[in-house]
């Protein structure tokens, strides 16, 4: 079956993200002046300006810094995930990203929730950082 | 520099609004702008200003409406002209500092849209978003609300009397496309969700139509068609961070700062104000505002907005057109416009004054907000 939803559109910030996703890897850059870690990819650091920086993998674990259930399709190729979860993530090592929370009914989603990386192999070429509660902590 | 009380609303051009098939965009920015200019007592040679609110795509069988285009249709060639494009909400500012700097006498700004009758694709599609369904901003929203529960225990008890109340004022207005649309607490509850915690009455209105303002020194309005309007104070902020990446979704927004200077160069505290028109995307948004701006202190949105405060009667009035939720969705313009009509004093039977149980407004506080509380105007409006 072919994947409807929209694919990632690497670009040359972004692309050893998602290179790095298709090997199961979750990386993000780290500033090697002022050690902070960003998202979204870019070319300096937001902090410092420094322009030097390394690829470093991260636990995959974090929080639900907030989130929102989708209750209307913006796109028909969403219509069958209704209700969905789209939710920022607070990782371990403090970079922000977007994402979806899957395998937990939304009515118990919460604020400060700790999640865990769970790969969605959407195709051969792309994989997906998703997050599901994380079983045991709380 | 001071700007204090210098410059002044002089006239307000409507349109036909709500659901207006079979008219194109350009023709709202063209009857909007036209009604402005006449509204005011001027004649299209003295604008020699031109500020196109946000733009948006008009459609398939339209032409991309640039500033040159509306100025091209009006027959004017102005001096200062431009446009914005990402729902930085600095429009009311460019206007005055074009006044300020010499360069103009009469600045007209003017925004339309035909979306309701022709909807558009979703606007700004941010690939990394898209991939996990995450379009458009009533999510962003959505987010920011739902932190704001989590930090300060707002919620759907806080919002139902926003959505109620000025569902009360759309009552109060012909224009308001929910004029006839009463909604009560049990009504707000029982409403579809649209992105939770979101249901439909926090969210605003489509809307086909438009909406503009002429500005001009206080000096020159005196002498015009319609009692002036001063701006008293303005404060700008743009925290400008992605909501992804944004820390100030619960407050203190860019609310906060921005509303500081505008009152600071107004030289009143929230005491002195008669009634509030605030930029209402959704109602969260109302309340974060209010809260950032010191009606009300994190969480006391709750009491404050409750017993129809804000509503027709209470006394802090605030959106009494109906605002974006319940009259029509032009953007600052809805708010911006709302005060200078109360102030001079046209609004019929929504009309703050002894027929809706109020004093005669003399200072009415605005807001305007861009993107996901990425931008934020606060202005401060007098009746002189």
């Amino acid at each position: 079956m072919s994947y409807k939803k929209p694919l990632p559109r690497p670009n040359p910030d972004s692309r050893p993200f998602w290179d790095a996703c298709r090997k199961h890897k979750f990386q993000f850059q780290k500033c090697a002046q002022c050690g902070s870690m960003r998202w979204p990819p870019a070319f300096i650091c937001p902090h410092c300006h420094s322009g030097e920086y390394r690829w470093v993998e991260v636990s995959g674990r974090g929080k639900i810094y907030t989130y929102a259930v989708i209750h209307r399709a913006y796109r028909p190729e969403f219509a069958d995930d209704l209700p969905y979860v789209t939710a920022i993530i607070e990782l371990e090592e403090g970079v922000r990203m977007l994402s979806n929370i899957i395998e937990c009914d939304p009515a118990r989603l919460a604020c400060d929730m700790d999640v865990e990386l769970v790969w969605d192999d959407i195709t051969g070429e792309f994989s997906l950082p998703k997050f599901k509660p994380l079983v045991g902590r709380r | 520099m001071d700007i204090k009380d210098r410059y002044a609303i002089a006239g307000i051009g409507y349109t036909a609004q709500g659901k207006v098939p079979e008219r194109t965009a350009i023709s709202f920015y063209l009857e909007a702008a036209a009604g402005a200019i006449a509204d005011a007592g001027l004649s299209k040679k003295d604008i020699d200003g031109l500020i196109c609110y946000r733009y948006f795509p008009p459609g398939y069988s339209e032409r991309e409406i640039t500033p040159y285009y509306v100025a091209q249709q009006l027959g004017i060639s102005p001096v200062y002209l431009t446009q914005e494009a990402n729902c930085s909400r600095m429009q009311l500012y460019h206007a005055i500092m074009a006044l300020a700097s010499g360069q103009c006498n009469h600045v007209l700004v003017v925004y339309a849209d035909r979306s309701l009758s022709n909807p558009r694709d979703i606007d700004e599609i941010n690939p990394d978003k898209a991939v996990y369904g995450q379009y458009g901003y009533a999510v962003e929203y959505a987010m920011a609300a739902r932190r704001a529960m989590c930090d300060f225990g707002t919620g759907p008890e806080t919002w139902k009397h926003i959505a109620v109340s000025q569902r009360r004022w759309a009552a109060l207005n012909p224009l308001a496309a929910l004029h006839d649309m009463p909604l009560t607490d049990e009504d707000y509850y029982m409403a579809e969700w649209v992105v939770e915690p979101f249901r439909r009455p926090d969210c605003c209105l489509v809307s086909d139509g438009g909406r503009a303002f002429v500005l001009t020194t206080t000096e020159r309005a005196r002498d015009l068609k319609q009692p002036p309007v001063a701006v008293m104070g303005i404060g700008l902020a743009n925290p400008s961070s992605y909501s992804e990446q944004s820390f100030i979704m619960s407050g203190p927004t860019g609310a906060k700062s921005a509303g500081e200077r505008a009152f600071r160069m107004a030289g009143i505290t929230t005491e002195d104000v008669d009634a509030c028109q605030i930029y209402d995307c959704f109602t969260y948004t109302v309340e974060i505002t209010l809260q950032d701006y010191g009606f009300f202190r994190p969480g006391e949105g709750r009491d404050w907005f409750g017993g129809g405060r804000t509503a027709p009667g209470g006394s802090m009035p605030v959106n009494t057109s109906g605002g974006q939720l319940a009259e029509a969705h032009f953007m600052g313009l809805t708010p911006l416009t709302e005060a200078a009509m109360q102030l001079m004093g046209r609004c019929g039977e929504r009309q703050l004054g002894p027929q809706t149980g109020t004093k005669r407004p003399e200072i009415i506080v605005c807001s305007d907000n861009g993107a996901t509380l990425q931008s934020h105007c606060c202005s401060i409006l007098r009746r002189l």
